[in-house]
């Protein structure tokens, strides 16, 4: 198993792919550091400042909305190996094919952690730089501030994952990619204006991110505009757990779709 | 290695594509799979491969299924229609990831990669990269585990004249060296020069599994002479079977022209012309899959 991680690890560092994770992941990360500096006080409509604890949040927030970049990365694991024709060397050096995915799953599990890590590291040295600029301290103890970035990374890491499993079940690459992207930007967002569905809003992937993040300004926003209350979402460890058994179901079902399936191509 | 295919059956929706299809592949022989488009060779070795799952029916590799040996890519290589690259990946990339995944060694890789040509575009994405040359490196992947078998489906597509004679000089050894090799074409003069054996089918379906001495018949040779019939009457007094098609022409069988110049020598026979008759594998193959020559 460890040599299929290891020839994934090949696969994805023998392409510009890691690339653009990598300016990726700065750029989400310097994001936030150019949304510090502009300050939440200066968006429209104008949001508690960065020395508030609402303001952080919301910027730290606004990092925890940029999971879908790595979650796209995760997705093209699977579907590039359909769409260039490599899934059938793939399934001829390991025929057992639950291998290759759990080693896909593995190898971009690991990435998308690296993709967190920095992501969130150049997060939080841009937040702290801006409030030193600004001359503010911000509005969260650095300690706190380390804690939701921490958490962020980690989800980063579980969407990688989710991305693996999309891709697998999916195959086709362009629909894969649009699929994950609409339901975080849209389907999600939607759901949350549905009286009935929105209570089930804290258990799906974006409302278990968000109590995991501490980020509850879009259900706020919603409930704002809609003149109901919010939804409640879980506590953190809870939100967290959600995520984690999301990303499980999802690799196991990724790992046992291909096995029926015929490589005809 | 010997390989078993044991009633192999596959149908896509309403459509037979394979039906109850039984041969072997033996080693030490190039074994031609031949059949025209659309007879079922491409899923015939997916499913050799457990790419494609079979309806029913069985393919071993010394008795064991491909999935279930210790390092399939080690016992078999497959150069197979439709298997890509990624794009933006080089050549000798695509090499080490599988080297990888095959636990082959770093060094397999510039082996191959010079045994099959792939050295001279080894650093270019394989996206700018020729059918032939992208068919090199789809051979070079195979043989990264140095397998005992070789299933080779239409290798000849895309190769240049150059190339396909590489390709034919290169199985030949493969198989000169105890390995099992199966090669697929519709193009049946890919294989003419190529196979001791041949397995044909049409339809899914078996039609003719033997070897290729055997394909042509009973070959003839065709000769004109000034003395025919004394001649054929000598020929006859030998056991020799003749055939005399129309004045001053015979048609000989069981003899070679070496044998019936020399024959026709030691009779003092004038021979005017000597022409060994064979039909080609081509129309061969037309009569047996049912086509007009």
């Amino acid at each position: 198993m460890m040599t299929l991680v290891a020839a994934e690890w090949t696969r994805l560092t023998s392409t510009r792919l890691w690339l653009w994770g990598l300016l990726a992941a700065l750029g989400s990360g310097a994001l936030i550091g150019l949304a510090a500096l502009v300050g939440p006080e200066n968006f429209t409509p104008p949001l508690p400042g960065l020395e508030t604890e609402e303001g952080t949040r919301v910027l730290l927030g606004l990092l925890g909305f940029t999971v879908f970049a790595p979650a796209l990365l995760g997705t093209n694991a699977v579907a590039a190996e359909y769409r260039h024709g490599t899934i059938t060397a793939t399934a001829l050096f390991a025929p057992r094919r639950w291998t290759w995915l759990a080693a896909k799953l593995a190898a971009y599990t690991v990435a998308g952690l690296a993709y967190g890590l920095l992501a969130t590291a150049v997060a939080g040295g841009a937040l702290l730089g801006a409030a030193a600029l600004k001359g503010v301290t911000l509005g969260l103890p650095a300690g706190t501030v380390a804690v939701l970035l921490g958490r962020i990374a980690l989800t980063m890491a579980v969407y990688t994952l989710l991305g693996v499993a999309v891709g697998a079940l999916l195959r086709n690459q362009v629909l894969a990619l649009l699929v994950v992207g609409a339901y975080f930007y849209m389907v999600e967002t939607a759901l949350m204006l549905v009286p009935g569905v929105k209570e089930l809003y804290p258990f799906l992937p974006g409302g278990a991110t968000a109590a995991l993040t501490g980020f509850t300004y879009l259900s706020e926003a919603v409930a704002t505009q809609t003149g109901t209350s919010a939804t409640a979402l879980l506590p953190a460890a809870a939100g967290g757990a959600v995520l984690v058994a999301y990303a499980l179901v999802a690799a196991a079902v990724a790992v046992a779709a291909p096995l029926r399936r015929d490589i005809a191509r | 290695m010997k390989v078993e295919v044991r009633g192999l059956t596959k149908t896509f929706g309403p459509v037979a594509a394979v039906t109850g299809l039984s041969f072997d592949v033996a080693p030490g022989a190039v074994t031609g799979f031949l059949g025209p488009n659309g007879a079922g060779k491409t899923t015939t070795m997916r499913m050799m491969l457990d790419l494609v799952a079979p309806g029913s029916g069985t393919v071993t590799y010394a008795g064991r299924r491909y999935s279930d040996l210790a390092r399939p890519s080690a016992a078999v290589g497959a150069v197979l229609d439709g298997a890509g690259f990624h794009p933006a990946c080089t050549a000798r990339d695509h090499l080490r990831i599988y080297a990888r995944m095959g636990r082959h060694g770093a060094a397999r890789v510039a082996e191959v990669a010079d045994l099959t040509g792939v050295s001279a575009f080894g650093d270019r994405a394989t996206r700018t990269l020729s059918t032939g040359m992208r068919q090199r490196l789809n051979l070079a992947t195979a043989l990264l585990g140095d397998p005992g078998v070789l299933l080779l489906d239409e290798p000849g597509n895309g190769l240049d004249p150059e190339g396909i004679a590489w390709l034919r000089g290169f199985l030949r050894a493969m198989a000169a060296e105890g390995r099992t090799v199966l090669v697929s074409s519709h193009v049946l003069g890919e294989v003419e020069h190529l196979a001791d054996h041949v397995v044909v089918i049409r339809d899914g379906r078996l039609v003719l599994d033997r070897p290729m001495a055997e394909l042509y018949g009973s070959a003839a040779v065709v000769i004109h002479s000034p003395q025919a019939e004394a001649f054929a009457a000598r020929l006859a007094e030998r056991g020799t079977q003749v055939g005399q098609p129309r004045p001053g022409v015979l048609r000989v069988h069981g003899l070679t022209t070496a044998e019936i110049a020399t024959l026709a020598a030691s009779y003092g026979v004038v021979l005017h012309e000597i022409t060994p008759e064979r039909p080609t594998l081509e129309q061969t193959f037309l009569h047996l899959t049912g086509g007009s020559p």
